[in-house]
């Protein structure tokens, strides 16, 4: 379980994070919503520890992550996928995913086979440069580039960004399949609060830095309130 | 008198003999600039003190051969307390910084070496032979000690190329070059890389010292990089920093510059040379020959 | 971090800078009084390394180029004064340090216009590789600078309205000196003031501007090439006049003087006093001056053989070993260490009372 407590970053005199707190379980989706600017990249950020807390805590099955470094940060079995999915251009696709096998002494070729199954277009381009990719392809490639490494958590920070409808539509029904089979805890980021509600079972509503809601996917989803004034969805 | 002693040739064998020491230290250079975006200036400085320290081990009795390993090692290990001492704390800090403490470093090495082993050249003797071959009575401007020479640094350079793109060490230095905060978070520990990259890069560097401390005509001494280091320098410049390859070819190509230069330019003007080629080449091309944003590959 | 806090920014009203000035020629020749003509010798040489340090502080400290090359430049003007010397037995002596800076100059702007379309490293690499070649070059041209060996020229002489003015002086090396003492400190004078209005006039914001963002200098119509190129011009000229100075000391001019060993060595003064500070020139071109007199003091304190390969090279690691130093924990130089310093005290001070 990721348990966020009290958390704040400030970037100088702007305060990024205030008193965040929440949980996300084990084997469930939370989804992190809010508008732009709301804080949730910053959240991400901080778990994986490229943003240092002013104070607070983050804990991974109850060990403080705040104090280590990105790398072992990884290495314990958090994934993360950045925004703009930090997929490596020069890179071919086999190349990023032995990237993502490396630090996890996983099986390389077990590894690509599992994941060419989930994503069959990354097995047809592995040769290719990460470059010539479409935006869709390019985020299956950051997963699976994530995935290969069988980490526990993975933290995905807009994936839908940039990809049409029915792709994103496709990303998520994989998210949540990922999900189920592999018993993975799943923090989503997303402007999209309509695509991810659909798949989380929680939801934390961030607005300027501050947790605002923090409850169960289809309550968020009912709260008139929330939708109005923090999601941007329209009435039901 | 073969076409092989002509005096075309004799400057092409010549200018490929000190082209190859150039592109090395080019690639030497372009190793930590594409990770770490700092150009060593000291990188010649270096190169030449852990020259000295293998030539140390001569006078111990060790021969050529053992103390070529021991200078390649003091080369790797002063790469990396170079970068974890000086190195590291300039990341976050202007560009201005970096080139000052560099170039700081180089005037210490300078001086330190001077005052360890003086300024005298030294010559640390090698098995090959310096004497040119001889071709149907006439001399080919190559000796065993030239073809040494090309073919260690064509080895290391062929070698420093195939870590890159063939290791797994090589992907996550690129990757660390590339994209280091995307690296850390696939778990790469990107410290520890652009360490082992100025120990590579050093210890490339150390053959092309060892090699020209072993050259009769030459020897080692003090400020004996400061040109060869200029020449390399204008060799990473004009090749591209970014790019190894880019490197390499033209450091090939000034070495072959240079002597024609030499033989037919006048005195004047051969000896402005290196300024000349890099005014010209970086007036063509700014960024470089064979260097472009977008293809920046190993 | 701001990329400001590399430096300090200089901008001495001209009143206080003509006040400085006036002190500085009353402290120079009271000094000379007082002391021995040896110590003329080193007011000439600190005067001329003053100027020397300040070149390089117009183009790295006001511009933010670094050039690991402006001793070449150094020894354009050392070289344009030795042959004019030794072609014309009774030159004007202001006429050949004019000369000086305009061959100095040129060659700043020669460099200058190629290095427009570089930066940082490249650039640093550049003039490094200007300063490499510039003494084979010398050498190269024999018949006009002597070879090697370099180029000796007659002794200034001292004019005889200067001995009078002094009064007669017991020989005729103490006049000579004296002359060099005070033409070198006041030719120093003219070349800071000069420096100084230049950091103040719209040039030399248009440097500043291009060094801390030359894409919002470039926003604000500043002309970045020929501002890049007025401050190689600039910085050339009063390296070539500080050349000129230290080969009048001299009364030659040696190649081997002028090589990358003291670019690096000015490097080394200008982070000692402080990138872009008048005073922090003046600060370096002393140090300049005292430096192997403090090195023998150095050396006679710790024992160490002065002639030994340690002793002899002491002076070439104490410069490296400050400039990293420097650098990486004090990048204001010493002006700046002292005013960050006196700053921590008033407060300490305001905060006991």
């Amino acid at each position: 379980m990721i348990s966020v407590s009290q958390l704040s970053v400030s970037f100088g005199a702007i305060h990024a994070l205030t008193g965040v707190s929440f949980d996300a379980a084990n084997g469930k989706i939370t989804a992190i919503l809010g508008a732009n600017g709301a804080g949730k990249t910053t959240l991400l950020r901080t778990i994986t520890g490229l943003e240092e807390a002013a104070s607070g805590d983050i804990t991974l099955d109850g060990e403080s992550l705040l104090k280590k470094r990105t790398e072992d940060i990884a290495r314990a079995g958090v994934g993360h996928v950045p925004e703009g999915r930090g997929v490596i251009a020069e890179f071919t696709v086999l190349e990023n995913l032995r990237l993502g096998s490396l630090a996890a002494k996983v099986n390389f070729q077990e590894g690509i086979a599992e994941q060419f199954e989930l994503f069959p277009v990354l097995g047809e381009r592995r040769h290719q440069h990460a470059a010539t990719l479409s935006g869709g392809e390019r985020q299956m490639l950051a997963m699976a580039r994530a995935l290969i490494a069988k980490p526990t958590v993975l933290l995905l920070d807009e994936p839908s960004l940039g990809l049409a409808p029915l792709v994103t539509a496709e990303m998520m029904a994989t998210i949540s399949e990922l999900c189920a089979k592999q018993n993975l805890t799943v923090l989503l980021v997303e402007q999209n609060a309509k695509s991810a509600l659909k798949v989380a079972h929680d939801a934390v509503v961030l607005h300027l830095g501050k947790v605002v809601a923090s409850a169960s996917a289809q309550e968020v989803a009912g709260d008139e309130r929330l939708r109005q004034y923090y999601l941007g969805l329209a009435e039901q | 008198m073969t076409w092989l002693s002509s005096g075309f040739m004799s400057d092409v064998f010549l200018g490929i003999t000190n082209g190859v020491l150039y592109g090395l230290i080019a690639l030497s250079l372009v190793i930590v600039w594409r990770s770490t975006s700092i150009l060593n200036f000291a990188q010649g400085a270096m190169a030449m003190f852990a020259a000295y320290v293998g030539m140390t081990m001569s006078s111990h009795g060790l021969n050529f051969w053992a103390c070529f390993a021991i200078a390649i090692a003091a080369g790797f290990a002063l790469g990396g307390l170079t970068e974890r001492v000086l190195v590291r704390p300039l990341y976050k800090r202007p560009e201005i910084n970096s080139i000052v403490v560099m170039v700081g470093f180089l005037g210490l090495l300078e001086s330190a070496a001077a005052a360890i082993w003086s300024t005298a050249p030294r010559t640390l003797e090698s098995p090959f032979s310096q004497i040119y071959f001889q071709h149907h009575g006439s001399t080919i401007l190559l000796s065993p000690f030239a073809l040494f020479q090309i073919i260690a640094a064509l080895v290391i350079m062929t070698a420093v190329g195939a870590i890159f793109r063939y290791t797994n060490l090589g992907l996550q230095l690129r990757a660390a070059a590339l994209a280091p905060e995307v690296a850390r978070l696939l778990g790469v520990r990107v410290n520890r890389l652009l360490t082992f990259g100025w120990m590579l890069s050093s210890a490339a560097g150390v053959v092309a010292a060892v090699v020209i401390s072993s050259s009769g005509s030459i020897g080692l001494s003090p400020t004996i990089m400061d040109g060869f280091f200029v020449f390399g320098f204008i060799a990473a410049a004009v090749g591209g920093l970014e790019s190894p390859l880019g490197a390499v070819v033209a450091g090939l190509m000034i070495g072959l510059v240079q002597q024609f230069l030499q033989d037919y330019a006048p005195s004047g003007i051969s000896s402005f040379a290196p300024v000349i080629i890099l005014v010209v080449a970086l007036m063509i091309r700014p960024q470089g020959l064979f260097s472009t944003t977008k293809a920046r590959r190993v | 971090m701001s990329k400001l806090t590399t430096f300090s920014d200089a901008r001495p009203t001209t009143t206080r800078f003509i006040k400085a000035t006036v002190a500085t020629i009353l402290v120079a020749l009271i000094a000379g009084y007082v002391l021995t003509p040896s110590t003329d010798i080193y007011i000439a040489t600190a005067a001329a390394m003053a100027v020397s340090v300040m070149g390089l502080s117009i183009l790295t400290g006001f511009s933010g180029q670094v050039s690991i090359g402006n001793a070449g430049f150094m020894a354009i003007g050392a070289y344009t004064t030795a042959i004019w010397a030794n072609h014309h037995e009774h030159f004007p002596i202001v006429l050949s340090l004019v000369g000086s800076m305009a061959v100095g100059a040129l060659g700043g702007i020669a460099l200058g216009l190629p290095a427009t379309r570089l930066r940082g490293p490249y650039l640093a690499g550049m003039t490094l590789a200007f300063g490499y070649v510039m003494t084979p070059f010398i050498q190269s041209l024999g018949s006009w600078t002597g070879g090697s060996g370099g180029l000796y020229f007659p002794v200034l002489v001292t004019p005889t309205w200067f001995t009078s003015l002094v009064g007669e002086s017991e020989n005729l090396i103490g006049a000579n000196a004296r002359y060099q003492a005070v033409l070198s400190v006041l030719v120093a004078g003219i070349a800071l003031f000069f420096a100084a209005n230049l950091s103040n006039s719209r040039v030399g914001r248009a440097m500043r501007l291009v060094r801390d963002d030359d894409v919002a200098a470039e926003l604000v119509g500043v002309n970045l090439a020929q501002t890049r190129v007025t401050a190689f011009a600039a910085s050339a000229a009063l390296a070539a006049l500080g050349g000129s100075l230290l080969a009048l000391v001299a009364g030659a001019a040696t190649s081997s003087t002028y090589g990358v060993a003291l670019s690096i060595e000015l490097l080394s003064l200008l982070v000692l006093g402080g990138m872009g500070s008048i005073s922090g020139a003046i600060i370096a071109g002393i140090l300049a001056a005292y430096t192997d007199l403090i090195m023998t003091k150095i050396n006679s304190l710790t024992g160490i053989d002065p002639f030994s390969n340690l002793g002899a090279n002491m002076k070439g690691i104490i410069f490296g070993v400050v400039l990293i130093t420097m650098m990486l924990a004090a990048p204001r130089g010493l002006v700046g260490l002292a005013t960050t310093l006196a700053a921590k005290a008033r407060r300490l001070r305001s905060g006991a009372n």
